[in-house]
């Protein structure tokens, strides 16, 4: 399966402060990608890397197999929705429409068509008086029917409530399985991406902390507790990602391919919000002075 | 691309049609008398000798009949501001606003790149701005023929009366509205892509239009191009005015060219005292003068500062070389418009 | 999957399609087509391409008295793992366990 985001070494630097550093990611097509994160921590930036809306201050990134935002090629595979859903507020939807079909070649009309009237929204309505979830689900819609090989939004789901989450994420899936186009979405709220994403990455501090696919990340990880017990003394197929002990106790999220036979651990699994948690926590995460920064199961 | 910038310069559009179509109405309606009356002037082939009277004449009955005293200054007043409204109102906001509400999101990640982007949109808007701007001059050209005709053939007295290289005549006759709505349309939306917020970046633009504005009739313009010199003779005609210093017995005297003979539409410089060769004198009254003075004829003044080798000096630009300082002028100003605009592109590219 | 094995579907009806699935309940496609192949391994459903997936075999369910028999099984273990002190967390925990390693074939 070939990759749709590829990078190597990216970083992103403001004045003198780093958004972005030391990411080699290689995510596969196909998938619907979260992208998780405490505020800050550089989500929006490896977004906009991607999208071609910012240039890297060091590393590579491609997309689909080109460099984003080098030309009007590259950026009609892209489709990009920024944080709050920007909109031509004096525009009307039907506007943004004729906006859609001027500015890019591959532009599919019937479609956006098709889905405004879905959605049952006003043709003629200017864009400044839509509600929250109808801006954003013009702002998807803009972005679906020019008919990009990669959906990049940030942060789509914040400002809406829960009826309107639930309309993007049923039009985003269908969309998905419809055109079978590749989404990237950040989030810092994990119960939203359980349900849509099959792959997962952790960015915190700027580093990613992990990446992979969910299914294969819930099967690597167990949560062992048991008697007391030194950490360094258990396999080395075993990784130990946080630890907490008491006088008798211990308890250990670790990280393994093969399956835990020793019978003093008792073994259960891990939900996703709470591996995030475990790689979002001071504990779990990477300082940055560690050499190995990041984690990738391809 | 051009249908997008066309959509989004809508409301700016409208103003602009329904201004302009205000100000080709009231000249259409008014425009045709004014010829009339010139025609009834009998300035059409008139003799040398009296020319400059009925010009005079002729303005004066323009002053004060209808609404002409009225129109002609506030055509100008619309001309000579119509650059900078489109700096603020067309300029500023084009990259400003997109940046102020984040819409620049929306438009770059379409299939358009930046350039092409930013160079459709100034294409269309600086392509209107110039061709609007130059429209209403070319409109007032029109109209006030007739006035500006009387005055190349002497004729004085009102505000009508306007010298073709008086600075309001010159900034609303000609090419030179076209170089000023191109560099306030490229001066707005530097300024705008500089601030990144729509009301600093229209004072800032409006400041700096202002300053420059200012600046090119006072001290640029009447040194583009190397200007002429003449002496003429004191005549009781040549104004002069005389001043009492704080010293008791000394008096200073001053000389101002009303016009040069012969050359109506020449642009005075400067004038002033100067002795046969053209330079300048001092300008305490000699003391040969005091009678003169006392006598208080301007004649007796005039023959006695001529016995003393004083004469008029004039710093000028003939008549010809209108064309040539519009030209350079207008020049100036498209070129530094291209500058901004190359500014503006490197700019945008690196925005993140 | 759950209606399925209630059978409310029957021999010859078509399942919805992965994009009518997610456009209800928001859910990965990849999820669905997943369950699908998993349908399809276990014999239940057979994809036609460009028809769609058809019910080919109702599962047969298990057998109402084999689950009394199992239930009461369960029932006295979990008598004497309590008896034992065990608490519902230990008995879960002990249960997974041995899921786990009897289904592991599957996992994998």
């Amino acid at each position: 399966m070939s990759a749709v985001i590829e990078t190597s070494g990216l970083g992103r630097q403001y004045r003198r402060k780093w958004a972005l550093r030391d990411c080699t990611l290689a995510i596969p097509e196909g998938h619907v990608v979260g992208l998780v994160g405490p505020n800050g921590a550089g989500k929006t930036t490896l977004l906009r890397l991607a999208a071609g809306m910012l240039a890297p201050t060091c590393g590579a990134i491609t997309v689909l197999g080109d460099r984003p935002g080098a030309g009007p090629a590259e950026l009609a595979q892209i489709g990009f929705v920024a944080q709050d859903t920007p909109v031509y507020v004096r525009m009307t939807v039907a506007d943004h429409l004729r906006l859609g079909g001027w500015l890019n070649p591959g532009w599919d009309d019937a479609l956006a068509r098709q889905r405004i009237g879905q959605l049952g929204l006003d043709s003629k309505q200017r864009a400044g008086s839509l509600s929250g979830g109808q801006r954003a689900q013009l702002a998807l819609t803009l972005a679906l029917a020019k008919r990009p090989g990669l959906l990049i939004l940030d942060e789509p789901l914040a400002s809406l409530d829960p009826l309107a989450r639930r309309e993007f994420l049923q039009v985003l899936m269908e969309a998905v399985a419809a055109q079978g186009l590749s989404v990237v979405l950040s989030s810092h709220l994990v119960a939203d991406l359980q349900r849509v994403c099959d792959y997962l990455i952790v960015l915190v501090a700027s580093r990613v902390q992990i990446a992979g696919e969910v299914s294969d990340l819930l099967d690597s990880h167990h949560r062992l507790s048991g008697p007391l017990r030194e950490p360094r003394s258990l396999p080395a197929s075993q990784k130990v990602i946080t630890e907490s002990h008491t006088d008798k106790q211990s308890r250990l999220l670790i990280r393994t391919d093969e399956p835990v036979l020793d019978p003093s651990w008792t073994v259960k699994p891990i939900s996703l919000e709470d591996l995030v948690l475990a790689y979002m926590s001071p504990v779990g995460n990477n300082a940055p002075a560690k050499p190995q920064a990041l984690r990738v199961v391809s | 691309m051009i249908r997008l910038s066309l959509l989004q310069l809508r409301a700016q559009a409208i103003t602009a049609a329904v201004a302009v179509s205000a100000f080709a109405v009231l000249l259409a309606a008014t425009g045709p008398h004014l010829a009339s009356m010139y025609a009834a002037s009998g300035l059409h082939g008139c003799r040398p000798a009296n020319c400059s009277q009925l010009a005079s004449n002729f303005l004066q009955q323009v002053d004060s009949t209808g609404p002409y005293a009225t129109v002609s200054p506030l055509s100008i007043a619309l001309i000579a501001f119509t650059p900078a409204v489109i700096g603020l109102f067309w300029g500023a906001p084009l990259i400003a606003r997109e940046l102020e509400t984040g819409t620049f999101d929306l438009a770059w990640s379409q299939s358009v790149t930046r350039t092409r982007w930013l160079a459709v949109k100034l294409a269309v808007g600086g392509l209107a701005a110039m061709t609007i701007t130059e429209a209403l001059s070319l409109l007032f050209t029109w109209w006030a023929a007739p006035l500006n005709r009387a005055v190349g053939q002497g004729g004085s007295g009102n505000s009508l009366a306007m010298n073709q290289f008086n600075p309001l005549a010159f900034a609303t006759h000609g090419i030179t509205p076209l170089g000023y709505a191109a560099f306030a349309f490229a001066l707005g939306v530097t300024v705008g892509a500089v601030i990144r917020h729509t009301g600093p970046a229209m004072a800032v633009t409006l400041a700096i239009f202002a300053a420059v504005q200012i600046a090119m009739p006072l001290w640029i313009r009447p040194n583009l191009l190397p200007a002429s010199h003449t002496t003429s003779t004191i005549t009781d005609d040549t104004p002069s005015s005389l001043r009492r210093t704080d010293s008791p017995h000394i008096i200073t005297y001053t000389l101002a060219a009303g016009g040069l003979p012969g050359q109506p539409e020449a642009w005075i410089q400067s004038s002033g005292a100067t002795d046969t060769k053209g330079h300048p004198v001092s300008t305490v009254l000699p003391s040969a003068c005091s009678a003169a003075r006392g006598s208080g004829s301007s004649e007796d003044l005039a023959k006695c500062l001529t016995s003393q080798g004083i004469r008029l000096g004039v710093t000028y630009q003939p008549a010809s070389r209108y064309w040539p300082l519009q030209g350079a002028e207008t020049g100036i100003f498209l070129v530094l418009s291209l500058v901004l605009i190359g500014y503006c592109f490197r700019r945008i590219s690196r925005l993140p | 999957m759950n209606s399925r094995r209630m059978g409310m579907l029957e021999v010859g009806e078509r399942l919805p399609t992965a994009q009518q699935v997610v456009a209800e309940l928001a859910i990965n496609p990849n999820t669905v087509h997943k369950a699908y192949r998993e349908l399809e391994r276990e014999g239940l459903v057979r994809a036609r391409p460009g028809l769609g997936t058809f019910v080919i075999r109702v599962p047969s369910g298990v057998d109402p008295a084999a689950r009394s028999r199992f239930l009461a099984e369960l029932t006295g273990w979990l008598r004497s793992a309590r008896a034992a002190g065990l608490g519902p967390d230990d008995i879960e925990a002990i249960y997974r366990t041995g899921l786990r390693s009897c289904f592991a074939e599957r996992v994998a």
